[in-house]
Parts: C-alpha cells; structure tokens; sequence
C-alpha cells in the first residue's frame, strides 16, 4: 500500500469489525468509518472540493476528526488538521497559509471559524456539535468515482516551530504517511486487539503519527478531548488501554495526583513519553503510582517518528530516546561534519521515508537544515554502542512549554502589537517542577498594567503561549552589535 | 483563616510555579493572575498536584474556578474548606 487511501482501505477489509474509534459513549467500527468517510467524501464533492485543494480540519480528537481526515484524503485533497486551542489570529494564519478552501469544525468553534473564513476567504461547515450542516446518515449508501491518487500526492500540511517568527509548513505525501506508519508500528509491533488512548491531539505530529499507525493495524484509537486527569485515570482503567501517548508533563501530574485507593493498570503494556525530555522524577513517580515505565519516543514534524525506546534494562535507558525505528537512519555528526564516534556528541541528523522534502517557500531554511538526503534536527546527541540515542542539548532557539513548542519570535511580534510596547524580548525560564514557561521583558513608553498584557495575550495567542512571568525594564540588555542578551533576562 | 495554610500554599507556589518571584512581592492577598497562575490549563494542573501532595487531600478540578486561584487567600480558603 502506497496512500492514506488503500492503508485505510486494508484496515476496513482486514479489521471491519473491529472497534476503530471510542469517543466518550460512542464508538464505530472500521466498517462503519468507512461508510462515514464515503458519506463525507461525497458531501466534500458536493461542495467544490476537488484534488489538490486544501482543508483546514479544526476539530478535537473525535469520530469527526478522523472521518474528516480520511474523507479528504479519499477526495485527494490536503488536510491541515489546526490546533483547537489555537486563537483566531493563529487560526487565520494557517487557513491563509496553506490555502485551505474549507474549515471543517464543530459548533462550539463555529464563531471563531467565522471571523477566519471571512478573512480568508474559506467556506465553514460543522461536521459535530449541535446544528451539523454534515451529518452520518447510516442507512445511506455513498460511493464516489474513483480518484486517481499518486504516491507523490500531498496529504497533509503540519506546521513546524522554529525561530523564524512564524510556524513552517510541512507537506507530507501520502507515500510518507504510508511509510511513518509502517515504520512505527513495525518496530513497536501494536496488534488489532490494542486500544490507544489519544489525549494528546492528532492535530500535532506526534499525536498524528501514533493515530495513522493505529488505523493501519486495525488498533481501536479511543478519544478524548483537553487533558483531564482524573478522565484520562477513568479511561485508561474502564477502557483497559493498552497504549498511552503523553507528554512527560502529563505523566508527571497522572503519577502525582491524589488518589484515596491506588488504581492498578494491568492493561497498559506501553506508555509513551515524547514531546520534551522526560525526567527521572516523573519516570519513577510514574513507575510507583502505575507499575509501568514511561518510554521515551523522539520524533519531529519534519521526519515523523524517528526512534523509540523499547530496551529491556529501562531503569538504566530511560533517558535514551531509544534506537531507531525500522527504515529510519540516525547519524550523529561530530563539528567536523563526519559522523561522530560511539558517544561522541554532535548533531542530529535522520534520513526517513516518511520525511518532508523541505518547507514550503522557504529555499533558505529548507537548504539549512535539508542536505544531503538528511534532515538536521537541529538537536545535540550521541547514540551508544548499543544504538540507543541520548539527546543532550538543543541548537534551536524555542520554548518547549510542556510539549508545545513555542517560537520566542513570535510570542515577541504579537507583544509589540500592543500599544506602547516598544520592546519585547521573549525567553523560556526553568520553574521548579524543571518545566519551561514562557518569559517575557517589556520596555514600553506609558505605564501599563500586567493584567492588561495578559488579558491581550490571552485574545491573541494560545494559552501555553502566553508568558507567565511578565517583568517591565527601562531598557533590554544589548550586545554591543545590538543583539539583545537574553541570558541576562533570566 | 489559619496563617499555616496561607503560608503553604505560598511555599507550594514559590517552589513549583513562581521560583522567579521574590518572596517579599507575593502576599496573601496578591492578584495570581498577575503572577500568571491559572493561564495554562497545564500549569494550572501542576499547582492542583501540588497541593494535593502539600496537604494530603483530593482536588476536584471542576471545583477550581478563576476565583479560587484568585489569590493565596482564595487558594487556601478552598483547602481550609476540604481539610
């Protein structure tokens, strides 16, 4: 199988009755997704989508969210699966970027979707919620003319952050797709009888990635929308979950929350750790509380997943991101550029078929950090004898707020928009569960009030955005060829 | 209220969410908003472990409304209330 279509199309000949999605009380089958997304696709014809154009799915992990990704795909559109806790400005940026058409949402983000498609030139249609204009009609037989979809063809739009002051768009064809999930689930070997618990959203990479590899081994994918703690504890116990995608964040406040009895989880046979480093604190908390290590997955949204940790000795590894996974290169490049010996740290470099070939309209960046039939992570490592890859340090300039990547410059372009801000410097500082939060230095010309900023921030930006320390300085600190010292603001 | 509960949750705050702030700024009656508590849902859900771990006792998420982290006094009001 080559495209998002046929893998879709193996899992409903091969797992049709098998469970694909439990959302809360509901749940459908492969057989019935497939119906779902031959409704879908039908509806998205009927509306002027056609191959190549693009869709904005701005839907929370749901039944919804994922008929719609498999109904564009069917139509040989591109999906651009948005952020829910994106705000508009954010939202806008995306729509417009990627030429989405159509904003695919619920009700509840219908309003915001509005004000986008009015400046974007887009069409709304509510897929879930209260008033859907689509709606599954089960006694209905939809088919549609076979399209012609290649390989080669895009398939989705992922933005990635990175310093530049906006979030880089990603294509990936449906043949790298393919490839991420055949490599990731042949290394970690899931089965049809596994349920994966998706928390963290399959609008990001590495929820996306987990997500098509579930669908391609026929694995039940059980939904839910924010974290909850105390639901996700529900979930993974009522559920039996097998597998758990986290954050170390999450991990971190599941492990230490208060529990009257202690829930045992015999289910669970993998929890995933990705998304930052996980710390030993969170690792062995989790171990006591749960029974099970965490294991840490790198990947990004350039490559797709990259390596996983699934070494016998744990307790001695964890810190390790692991070996990589089938079909995947890993080379650690020493300062001379050649590739470094057994512990010798350098950067990062990972060749993959499921990678990107560049980010769009950016010959600069793409030359940077693709050469060579490698994509440089921009991350510091060494791999040991044994293959296992440990991640020391970082060469990007980003915040990494429990997961979320935050690009400084961007937090800084929206904080100079507010009147009398006249410089802004914005940097990650360490809080003391060893999490990064945002920062941000103010100098502005007339007094203005901290709560004035953050109500500004919070119409602006998406809430692991926004600085929580916000200090007022007459001036920022300076090199003497002007560049601001950031390393003085801590 | 007791001076003992207002003066863990603000020992739980310095050390977890607000090691940057000088201890001397952050009173009892202190708007947290300013502080940025209770902007990141995350965030937010750290502190609640926090103080769960602090006094031994269960949160209910739902129950913290932007009022209970208004402030040390609203925090530890609402513990007060479940110990």
């Amino acid at each position: 199988m080559k495209t998002v279509n046929e893998l879709f199309q193996y899992a409903v000949q091969n797992y049709g009755d098998s469970t694909a999605i439990i959302e809360g009380e509901k749940s459908v089958n492969y057989r019935t997704l497939m119906a779902m997304v031959g409704n879908l696709s039908k509806f998205l014809l009927s509306r002027g989508i056609k191959k190549g154009d693009r869709v904005a799915i701005l839907l929370p992990n749901s039944i919804e969210f994922v008929s719609a990704f498999f109904s564009i795909s069917k139509v040989g559109a591109v999906s651009v699966p948005i952020n829910t806790s994106y705000k508009e400005q954010e939202v806008t940026f995306y729509v417009q970027h990627s030429g989405s058409t159509m904003i695919l949402t619920n009700s509840e983000l219908k309003p915001l979707a509005d004000r986008v498609a009015v400046k974007t030139t887009s069409s709304v249609v509510v897929v879930k919620g209260d008033d859907p204009e689509w709606v599954y009609e089960t006694d209905a037989k939809y088919t549609i003319d076979p399209i012609n979809i290649e390989p080669g063809d895009e398939a989705i739009y992922l933005y990635s952050t990175g310093s530049t002051g906006k979030p880089k768009r990603v294509s990936r064809t449906h043949f790298n797709l393919v490839a991420l999930a055949d490599n990731h689930t042949e290394t970690v070997g899931w089965s049809r009888e596994d349920k994966i618990l998706f928390t963290v959203p399959i609008s990001h990479t590495y929820g996306f990635g987990n997500f098509i590899s579930a669908v391609k081994i026929g694995a039940g994918v059980v939904t839910m929308g924010d974290f909850d703690r105390h639901k996700v504890l529900d979930i993974l116990d009522k559920e039996q979950i097998n597998i758990f995608p986290a954050v170390p964040v999450m991990l971190d406040v599941l492990a230490k929350t208060y529990l009257p009895r202690p829930i045992k989880l015999p289910s669970l046979k993998l929890v995933i750790s990705a998304g930052a480093a996980l710390g030993e604190s969170t690792f062995r908390k989790f171990h006591e509380s749960f029974g099970i290590y965490p294991r840490q997955l790198y990947g990004s949204t350039e490559t797709g997943v990259i390596s996983i940790n699934l070494g016998e000795d744990i307790e001695n590894t964890f810190k390790s991101v692991g070996q990589a996974v089938n079909n995947v290169e890993v080379r650690v490049l020493n300062q001379k550029g050649q590739v470094a010996d057994v512990d010798e740290v350098g950067d990062i470099t990972v060749k993959s078929p499921s990678m990107t070939s560049g980010y769009y309209g950016l010959v600069e960046e793409t030359a940077e950090v693709f050469k060579n039939g490698y994509y440089y992570t921009g991350d510091l490592g060494r791999i040991d004898r044994d293959g296992f890859i440990y991640i020391v340090g970082r060469k990007k300039f980003f915040i990494n707020v429990g997961g979320n990547k935050v690009d400084p410059i961007e937090v800084e372009s929206l904080l100079l928009e507010y009147p009398g801000v006249t410089e802004a410097a914005v940097l990650g500082v360490t809080d003391g569960g060893g999490n990064e939060r945002v920062k941000a230095v103010l100098v502005t010309e007339v007094g203005i009030e901290k709560t004035d900023i953050l109500k500004y921030c919070k119409h602006s930006m998406a809430d692991f955005k926004i600085p929580g320390i916000i200090e007022f300085r007459p001036e920022l600190p300076r090199s003497p060829t002007g560049k601001v010292l950031r390393e003085k603001l801590k | 209220m007791s001076e003992d509960i207002q003066s863990r949750v603000k020992s739980v705050l310095l050390k977890n969410h607000l090691r940057e702030i000088n201890a001397d700024e952050l009173g009892y009656d202190s708007p947290l908003v300013e502080f940025g508590v209770g902007l990141d849902s995350i965030a937010t859900m750290e502190l609640l472990v926090a103080l769960e771990e602090e006094f031994k006792i269960p949160i209910d998420d739902q129950e913290i409304t932007p009022q209970v982290l208004e402030s040390i006094e609203s925090i530890s009001e609402y513990i007060a209330g479940k110990i």
